[in-house]
C-alpha cells in the first residue's frame, strides 16, 4: 500500500466559494468546489527546493473528478461495450462483470471484477477506467491500484465485505468515489478520504426516484447547515454523525467540498437532465444503457442531455426515437435483490 | 477589441464538458484597470459569436470533440482555433484539442480543432496514479518570483514544437513554462536531460494561441489567466 497523503485538506479548499459571475443565465447552481492543490505543498516544495512532482495528493485526486464534470460515466462489462461508450462520448467507464440489473436478477455474492477483464478494458479505451470494490474490502482496492486503475468506486452494489468499516481511502494514491443518501453519509466518506461523491439511488432498477430522494436530501441538509451559527453546527454535526470541520466547510461553501455525481436508476436523457438540474455535477449510468433497445443511440443521447440539461428544446430532440428503455422496477419491499442503498455505514 | 476603449471583454469558456465552471470562477476575480472582464459559458454557436476570446477547459478531449460534433459546433470551433486573429487558450484536454497533431488517441483517432503548431501525446505521463503536482517557475507572470502550482492530471506531453505551423507568417512562439525533467516518465527523462528531444514544455504561446498541459483552473492563482488576457487578447508586450 502506498504512503498516506499528507495533503488531504478539503476543509481549507474554497476555489469556488462564490458562484461564478458569468453572463450566461443558464447556470442556476454554483459550480462545484473541490480540493485545491495544497498551499502546504507549495511552501514545502519551495522550502525544499525539490524539483520532482508529488503524486497521490488530494489535489490530483479531486482534480480528476473535476475533469469528469458535465460528463457521463457508463457501466461496461467488456472491451466492446467500453469502445461503444467511448465513441458515444462517455467521460469515463466503470468496468464490472455484471451490471447492477443482472446482479439483482442473478443474486449471489457480487465481488470485484477479474483484473484481466479490467486490463482489457484499459487497453481498449483512452478515457479513465473506474472499477468497483466491495465496501470495506481494502485488498480488492490494493489489487486495483496495482493494475493502475484511474478511480475506485467503493460500492454498495457489490456485496459488502465489512459491515462496520469503510476503506481508509487516505492510504491510497488512487482516488475513490463513494455513494451517499444524505449529507452525513457524504461527509463521513469524505472524512475517510473519498475525493468524489455520488448519490446511491437504487442501482439496477431503472427507477430514478431514490437518486432524486438522495440528492434532495443532500441539498436540503446543506441548505439547513448554511444558515446555522457555530453552536447549531456542533449539534447538527452530532445529528448527521458527520465530522464538524467538514460540515462547517460545507456550510461555508454551500455545497459539498468535492464533486457530486448522480447514480442509481438513471435510464433516460430526461432522468440525466433532471439530476443535473437538481444540482449534480454529472451522472453515472449503469444498466440503463446496455439494457436498452439501442445502446449506441441512448448513450449518445444521455451524453448530450448532460451538456444541454437546461435546454428543453435540445432535450426534446435528443429524446426522440431512442428505442426501448430498460425495463424499470418498482422499489418496494418485494424488490428482487433488496435495497442496496441501505448498505454502507 | 481596441486597447483604449473600456468596453467589456467577454471571455468565453467552452462548456460542453469538463472544468468550465472553475475557469469562470477565476475569470470573475480578475480585474484589469480599464479592461473589465466578463465571462460566458459557450454551448452554442450564438454563445461563441459574443466572445472576444475562448478558453477550452480540462475535461475529456474525446467527450468534448464528440459533443461538439453532435451539436454542430465542430467546424465552427475548428475555424475559430485555426484563425490566427482569435485568442484561444486550451488547458490539458483543451491543449490536445488545439494541437495540430496528437498521438495516443483512441482507436480510429479523434477530431482535433487544431490551430497550434505542436504535436502532443495524450495521457503522456500514464494513468491517474502518475498524476502529480509540482511548483513551476514561470518568468512571464506577474510576481515571477512566486512559483505557480502546476496540477498535472492524466496530462498530455508536448512532443514537438513547430514554430511555423499556424501559417507561413511570422507568428511568435514563446515557451512560457517547463517542467523539471525529473517529472517525466523514466523512459523520456534521459532523452530530455541529454537534450536530444525536449519533452519538458508545459506552457507555450504562439501568437494569440496559448496552451498549458496542466490545470491553472484548479488553483486559486489567477496569474496565468491574466497572462492569457494580457498577451493573447490585449496583445500587450511582455512585462506589462
Amino acid at each position: 500500500m502506498s504512503t498516506p497523503s499528507t495533503d488531504f485538506a478539503p476543509a481549507t479548499s474554497s476555489p469556488l466559494a462564490a458562484p461564478a459571475a458569468g453572463t450566461n443565465g443558464s447556470a442556476p447552481l454554483p459550480p462545484s468546489g473541490a480540493g485545491t492543490p495544497s498551499a502546504a505543498l507549495a511552501s514545502a516544495k519551495a522550502a525544499a527546493g525539490s524539483s520532482s512532482g508529488t503524486m497521490g495528493t488530494f489535489g490530483v485526486k479531486s482534480g480528476l473528478a473535476q475533469m469528469l464534470k458535465g460528463g457521463v460515466i457508463m457501466d461496461v462489462v467488456n472491451a466492446e461495450q467500453a469502445r461503444i461508450a467511448e465513441e458515444a462520448g462517455a467521460c469515463a467507464v466503470m468496468a464490472l462483470e455484471r451490471v447492477p440489473a443482472d446482479i439483482r436478477a442473478q443474486g449471489g455474492v457480487a465481488r470485484m471484477s477479474d483484473p484481466q477483464m479490467i486490463k482489457e478494458i484499459q487497453e481498449a479505451v483512452t478515457i479513465p477506467v473506474m472499477a468497483k470494490v466491495r465496501i470495506g474490502h481494502f485488498v480488492e482496492a490494493q489489487i486495483l491500484q496495482a493494475i493502475g486503475i484511474d478511480y475506485i468506486d467503493e460500492s454498495e452494489v457489490l456485496t459488502p465485505a465489512d459491515e462496520q468499516h469503510h476503506i481508509n481511502k487516505h492510504a491510497f494514491k488512487v482516488p475513490f468515489v463513494c455513494g451517499c443518501r444524505n449529507l452525513g453519509e457524504a461527509l463521513r466518506r469524505i472524512s475517510e478520504g473519498a475525493a468524489m461523491i455520488r448519490t446511491k439511488g437504487e442501482a439496477g432498477t431503472g427507477n430514478v426516484v431514490e437518486a432524486v430522494r438522495h440528492m434532495r436530501q443532500v441539498v436540503s441538509d446543506i441548505k439547513r447547515a448554511s444558515v446555522m451559527g457555530e453552536e447549531e453546527l456542533y449539534a447538527f454535526a452530532k445529528e448527521l454523525q458527520a465530522p464538524f470541520h467538514l460540515l462547517k466547510e460545507t456550510a461555508r461553501l454551500k455545497r459539498l467540498p468535492c464533486v457530486n455525481f448522480a447514480a442509481g436508476g438513471i435510464a433516460t436523457p430526461a432522468d440525466a437532465a433532471l439530476m443535473m438540474q437538481l444540482g449534480c455535477d454529472g451522472v453515472f449510468v449503469g444498466s440503463g444503457i446496455f439494457h436498452s433497445g439501442d445502446p449506441v443511440k441512448r448513450a449518445r443521447a444521455i451524453v448530450q442531455a448532460v451538456t444541454h440539461y437546461n435546454n428543453p428544446k435540445i432535450l426534446a430532440e435528443i429524446s426522440m426515437d431512442l428505442g426501448e428503455p430498460m425495463v424499470g422496477l418498482t422499489i418496494d419491499k418485494d424488490l428482487k435483490g433488496g435495497m442496496y442503498a441501505g448498505r454502507g455505514w | 477589441m481596441s486597447n483604449d476603449t473600456p468596453e467589456k471583454i467577454i471571455i468565453g469558456v467552452l462548456a460542453l464538458q469538463g472544468a468550465f465552471a472553475e475557469h469562470q470562477a477565476i475569470l470573475s476575480r480578475i480585474s484589469l484597470p480599464s479592461h473589465p472582464i466578463a465571462s460566458l459559458l459557450v454551448r452554442t454557436a450564438e454563445d461563441l459569436a459574443q466572445c472576444a476570446a475562448l478558453i477550452i477547459p480540462g475535461g475529456e478531449s474525446t467527450t468534448i470533440a464528440s459533443v461538439a460534433a453532435r451539436t454542430g459546433m465542430l467546424q465552427l470551433l475548428k475555424d475559430t482555433c485555426r484563425d490566427p486573429s482569435k485568442p484561444v487558450w486550451g488547458t490539458c484536454a483543451g491543449c490536445i484539442l488545439l494541437a495540430k497533431e496528437a498521438t495516443g488517441l483512441k482507436k480510429g483517432g479523434q477530431e482535433l480543432f487544431g490551430g497550434m503548431g505542436v504535436g502532443v501525446r495524450r495521457n503522456g505521463y500514464g494513468t491517474q496514479l502518475e498524476s502529480f503536482e509540482v511548483m513551476l517557475d514561470i518568468p512571464g507572470l506577474r510576481e515571477p518570483e512566486r512559483p505557480f502550482a502546476g496540477v498535472f492530471i492524466r496530462a498530455p506531453i508536448i512532443e514537438h514544437v513547430d514554430p511555423s505551423a499556424p501559417s507561413s507568417s511570422s507568428i511568435e512562439t514563446e515557451i512560457v513554462a517547463r517542467v523539471p525533467p525529473s517529472c517525466l516518465p523514466a523512459e523520456l527523462q534521459q532523452e530530455a536531460e541529454s537534450g536530444t528531444t525536449d519533452y519538458t514544455v508545459v506552457a507555450m504561446r504562439q501568437g494569440k494561441k496559448f496552451v498549458t498541459t496542466f490545470h491553472p483552473e484548479l488553483t486559486k492563482d489567477e496569474r496565468l489567466h491574466e497572462f492569457f488576457i494580457k498577451r493573447c487578447v490585449l496583445e500587450l508586450p511582455a512585462g506589462k
